[in-house]
């Protein structure tokens, strides 16, 4: 688990779900919180300042090959801890279309599967629910990722469907006051967040933190999650990550997308993996890495508050420079805010 | 499927897989496929006053108050349940491409193809003097229609750039459209005749548009139904199950229109 975690997760997520009772049909105490003013936006016994983050830049220009060998380099390099851990990789498989670079490669997805066990976990799961897509079957066949399971013998869980429990958020940006999380991302020791590297067209870039959408079961939500887009998706995607509280990231920016993000843009080759354990950090460097400025993103400025580390002084930086390994993505329309900015890491 | 008596909990409902509690929209699906009357009655007991049949989470409520009309039993609680749907709809924001209201996923969001078409399906076989809410749902199918025909989840484009349609979302369109709007449902059959190969590795995905292809008419049903034999029957989910026992059987809530 995350060294920022003050709990380890199941404990933080068990007190949450506790919790949910008691908060049932009490929406005036969050919308109380949010009108009390930034103090009141999250609760502060449950997420403690971050204490230092790392993140990682490996350069790979191929799916080809011993991929399983450099995201191992990788999950090393930034300390990552497997042993006995029960795993949930959480790639992102929004939807499928053919020759689009939309999702999460399949062949990354296995490789990290094969480099998480060969790390000592205990077992390791892939999850995602498809968030444009009610058949995840179709999505995880089309898009060759089953296929890739398969040959590393590893399970996969439609998180659509998959059993899920109420439980109360502790951050209050949005009036979504609980969510339904599936109770396997609950009982997981480790989540790994795993998102394609791409522009967004509302929320300016989508990484390890709006990746946390598709934890969360169409069933009830939707097809599209619409409800996470009303309450402001700023607001949303920092309480949907805050819940799901991935203990690290790898992002794949092998290949990545540019311009009418997150599912019709155009690929982008920027050769490389990044990884961190910091889901706040990564996502903040990943984001300079694009060509754009994290400060001008709305929901990394908040989450930087207290979900973790968004100061580039306090990112431990490991591996390859980032600023050698900067690729300008054209942003996407709607969200030219995230206006091109390289400067500093 | 799996028999029924494997999946269903002790309450007398489904969850959308084995093990999970049960759900509006499992038991639901079931009711409907089977004709169950357990489910029918978990139904009735999750029935509100006001009519409505969700699933709370937190603030969000995700209304399944058509489908429920749909699987309940002629009676008083069937028509609440209808004078639910009348009254239930999408909200409409300040994005000009959204005009029609349909019926949304969530409460206080925008209306979208699946629960439209369900809302839809609801009025027009059980509820046909709702004419206004008939004809706003057959203005948001117009809306929504993708460039060639056939429908995605709801979306026509997105900054200028046509989004294509899906084999289920256009399969359940054309369920809830019936012959309502002849041209559009021909223009999303005949896309559905073209796509339906492309998507046949879901089997939800497969199973709807064997319903649908059935339900239209078309030469291609038995075609569909066939892959969908040949599929290995490993369950999949409570709602896929029961669209493959609706192909199966050739059945379904869009015949009693």
């Amino acid at each position: 688990m995350s060294p920022h975690h003050a709990l380890p997760r199941r404990t933080f997520l068990a007190r949450g779900a506790g919790a949910a009772a008691a908060f049932a049909g009490a929406a005036v105490i969050g919308l109380e919180l949010r009108e009390r003013g930034k103090s009141g936006l999250w609760d502060p016994s449950a997420f403690q300042p971050p204490t230092g983050a790392r993140v990682a830049v490996i350069p790979r220009t191929t799916y080809s090959g011993d991929i399983t060998g450099t995201i191992r380099d990788g999950l090393v390099a930034i300390d990552a801890s497997f042993d006995g851990a029960r795993v949930v990789l959480k790639p992102n498989f929004v939807e499928y279309d053919p020759g689009s670079v939309v999702n999460t490669d399949p062949r990354v997805v296995a490789g990290a599967v094969e480099a998480i066990r060969r790390m000592g976990a205990e077992s390791v799961t892939v999850a995602e629910g498809p968030g444009h897509r009610r058949d995840t079957e179709y999505v995880a066949a089309a898009s060759g990722l089953l296929e890739a399971l398969r040959a590393v013998d590893a399970p996969f869980a439609d998180l659509n469907v998959a059993p899920a429990t109420p439980y109360a958020l502790r951050s209050f940006y949005s009036s979504l006051d609980a969510l339904w999380i599936p109770t396997l991302l609950q009982d997981a020791d480790i989540v790994v967040s795993m998102p394609k590297m791409k522009t967004h067209h509302w929320a300016g870039v989508t990484l390890s933190l709006k990746n946390c959408f598709g934890c969360l079961p169409g069933r009830v939500y939707g097809w599209p999650k619409n409800a996470l887009h009303w309450v402001g998706i700023d607001n949303a995607i920092v309480d949907v990550a805050g819940a799901i509280r991935p203990s690290y990231a790898i992002i794949d920016g092998i290949v990545g997308m540019q311009g009418n993000g997150p599912i019709d843009g155009d690929p982008i080759a920027s050769g490389v993996l990044v990884f961190g354990d910091d889901p706040v950090a990564t996502d903040t460097v990943t984001t300079r890495m694009m060509g754009m400025d994290p400060v001008k993103i709305p929901y990394l400025n908040e989450a930087a508050r207290f979900l973790g580390e968004g100061d580039p002084d306090h990112i431990e930086q490991r591996g390859e420079d980032p600023a050698a390994y900067t690729t300008s993505f054209a942003p996407a329309p709607g969200a030219t805010f995230a206006a091109t900015d390289t400067s500093g890491y | 499927m799996p028999p029924l008596t494997t999946r269903r909990n002790g309450d007398g409902g489904f969850g959308p897989v084995v093990g999970a509690p049960s759900e509006p929209g499992s038991t639901a699906m079931v009711a409907l496929a089977f004709e169950d009357a357990a489910a029918q009655q978990w139904l009735q007991r999750a029935q509100a006053t006001d009519g409505s049949i969700v699933l709370r989470a937190g603030s969000v409520i995700r209304d399944e108050t058509p489908l429920g009309a749909l699987a309940l039993e002629p009676g008083p609680g069937r028509e609440r349940a209808l004078d639910h749907v009348v009254g239930y709809q999408g909200a409409n924001g300040e994005d000009p491409l959204v005009n029609a209201f349909g019926w949304p996923w969530t409460d206080d969001t925008h209306g979208w193809t699946e629960p439209t078409a369900w809302g839809l399906l609801a009025l027009r076989t059980l509820r046909p003097s709702a004419t206004d809410r008939i004809g706003d749902a057959i203005a948001l199918f117009e809306e929504r229609e993708c460039v060639g025909g056939g429908w995605n989840y709801g979306t026509r484009e997105i900054f200028g750039v046509d989004i294509p349609p899906f084999v289920q979302t256009t399969a359940v369109a054309l369920l809830g459209l019936g012959d309502l709007a002849p041209s559009l449902s021909a223009r999303g059959l005949a896309w559905l005749e073209r796509g339906w190969r492309g998507e046949s590795a879901g089997t939800l995905t497969l199973a709807t548009a064997a319903c649908a292809l059935d339900s239209g008419g078309s030469d291609q049903a038995a075609a569909a139904l066939h892959a969908l034999s040949e599929r290995s029957r490993a369950a999949v989910d409570t709602v896929a199950d029961c669209w493959v026992q609706m192909a199966a059987t050739k059945s379904g809530p869009w015949s009693a229109g």
